[in-house]
């Protein structure tokens, strides 16, 4: 039968066959397991039978059953195979696909010896091939159950995965929420800051403190690692040094008790290093200690640009009993103080260039406009360099503009 | 120009020698947050390994060329495993980059730093008594 004959056969058959087809063969039609399972019961009681014929001297009663059987197993695999026919979205082929042939063997034999020649009767032997049903309905069956428990552990992974994000996306909205919106406000002095977080949760954090006197506490901080284990002891880091900000009057001595307290409630050894500094904005004296961060900057008024440096101490969290050296720094009226993270100077380009200090001191240097003009003009020149780069640590500054009362 | 990644996402090889009583562990590669806990998981590996050995322990930095935070601890948690067991832990022939990271963090005050590495083992040398 030519294809274009089967399709015509199909085409006449229509509605009718189809709808049988959908009951039927089609994988989720509603007899489409009482179906299998009878295919089933009759391949094996067809291979029992050939296996009988094959033997020789039985009764004519019996050879008369098996000729029956013979015509009910044949009518229904042929019905089966029309019904695939039918139901097959590509009709060629399921023809000459592996299984369209097994099934085709496996009834052609009684149609071809029906003509009655004697040397066809060889191919009756072919129905043997009929054990190769069996082994796609194991197969089918493997596959689908196979098929079906992946398709579970997918939907609990998914599922688990956005419970995980949602958490997480909770986490890092208050973890960014816990940063300080704005500036202190004091007569001749203005502030901004700016935190643009990585995409996996780091644990950078600055702060704003308001202490006796007018002054203010600038902190700029980063917590070694990412994700929760990072932003808890961010929390817990900035909590400490809040705390301890109120009650010492010295950077040093308060970053030397923050550390005590950290490393008494660090199971996981985690640090982070803070810059820590006190500036009172009716002098412009700065106090700073550094627990192992990287030095701010300094841009004078005339555009020159120096690093707040001095020797540090050991980042915080690590270890007890550490030392914070304590420096001071006198600003003059038009003088900007930029506290930055790693991420900034470690933002990495497409071809892995870090956009380094260089860069950061030309921006400084560029631009001597209000503290919130700075922090987006850095800001805008890291991301221009990062590109399509993907960001992997948060991105943090903070810039302190002294005008003068 | 082909776009080398430089080997950024690549792993922190870790290759372990012994000389005499010591430990020396021999790092190449990037030091950063997606490196750190595969090089401290060879790391303790490597110390429970060589268990045995009484000596120091020597990291060789000469191909290691950057240290994010997240990999300084991973230095903070191995002088801590090695202090532990009784045993000495240094670092020697830092490049640069690295040596920068050390000195800024404080971490060159708490962890022996050597120029190199016949500095390292004459330091950890057993002295006479």
């Amino acid at each position: 039968m030519s294809v274009a004959a089967a399709r015509r056969a199909g085409g006449m058959a229509g509605a009718p066959l189809r709808a049988l087809a959908e009951l039927l063969v089609e994988r989720d039609g509603p007899y489409a397991r009482a179906f299998e399972n009878l295919i089933l019961a009759l391949i094996a009681v067809s291979i029992l039978s050939v296996g009988m014929e094959t033997v020789g001297g039985l009764p004519g009663w019996m050879v008369r059953a098996l000729r029956v059987e013979e015509i009910v197993v044949v009518a229904v695999f042929s019905l089966e195979y029309l019904l695939r026919f039918v139901a097959a979205d590509r009709k060629l082929a399921f023809v000459f696909s592996f299984y369209g042939l097994v099934d085709l063997v496996a009834i052609a034999p009684f149609y071809l010896s029906g003509l009655d020649l004697r040397y066809l009767r060889l191919l009756r032997l072919l129905r043997v091939l009929r054990v190769l049903k069996l082994q796609r309905r194991i197969l089918e069956a493997t596959v689908a159950e196979r098929t079906r428990e992946l398709a579970e552990r997918h939907a609990a992974l998914v599922r688990a995965q956005a419970q995980l994000n949602a958490e997480l996306d909770v986490a890092r909205a208050l973890q960014i929420a816990i940063l300080p919106a704005t500036f202190p406000a004091r007569p001749g002095c203005d502030g901004a800051a700016r935190m643009i977080p990585a995409t996996t949760m780091g644990g950078d954090f600055y702060d704003f403190i308001e202490l006796p006197g007018g002054r203010i506490g600038l902190v700029m901080a980063d917590v070694s690692g990412k994700g929760v284990p990072a932003a808890f002891f961010m929390a817990v880091s900035r909590t400490n040094l809040r705390e301890t900000a109120s009650h010492h009057a010295a950077p040093g001595a308060c970053l030397a008790r923050t550390n005590e307290l950290l490393c008494a409630q660090n199971p996981i050894d985690l640090f982070v290093t803070v810059f820590y500094c006190i500036f009172d904005p009716a002098s412009g004296a700065l106090q700073y200690a550094n627990g192992g961060h990287n030095p701010p900057l300094l841009r004078r008024a005339d555009g020159s640009v120096e690093a707040l440096s001095g020797a540090g101490g050991l980042v915080l969290g690590a270890m007890p009993d550490s030392a914070y050296p304590e420096h001071t720094a006198q600003l003059r009226p038009g003088d900007r103080l930029v506290l930055y993270t790693d991420g900034v100077v470690e933002a990495f380009n497409p071809i892995d260039e870090p956009y380094g200090l260089e860069r950061l001191i030309a921006e400084v240097r560029a631009c001597d406009g209000p503290a919130a003009a700075l922090v987006e003009r850095i800001c805008q020149s890291v991301t221009s360099f990062a590109g399509a780069a993907a960001q992997s640590d948060d991105i943090t500054l903070t810039v302190l503009a002294w005008y003068a009362q | 120009m082909p776009r080398a990644r430089r080997g950024r996402r690549a792993q922190v090889n870790v290759r372990l020698e012994t000389l005499g009583t010591s430990t020396l562990v021999v790092a190449a590669g990037r030091l950063d947050f997606a490196a750190a806990a595969d090089f401290q998981a060879q790391l303790e590996a490597l110390l429970a390994g060589a268990a045995a050995a009484p000596g120091a322990v020597i990291v060789d930095c000469a191909a290691l060329d950057y240290v994010s935070s997240a990999g300084l601890r991973v230095f903070l948690l191995g002088a801590r495993a090695a202090q532990r067991a009784g045993r000495s832990f240094a670092v020697c022939a830092l490049t640069p980059a690295v040596a920068d990271v050390f000195a800024l963090s404080g971490f060159g005050k708490v962890i022996a730093v050597h120029a190199d590495r016949a500095a390292a083992l004459a330091h950890a040398a057993p002295r006479p008594a």
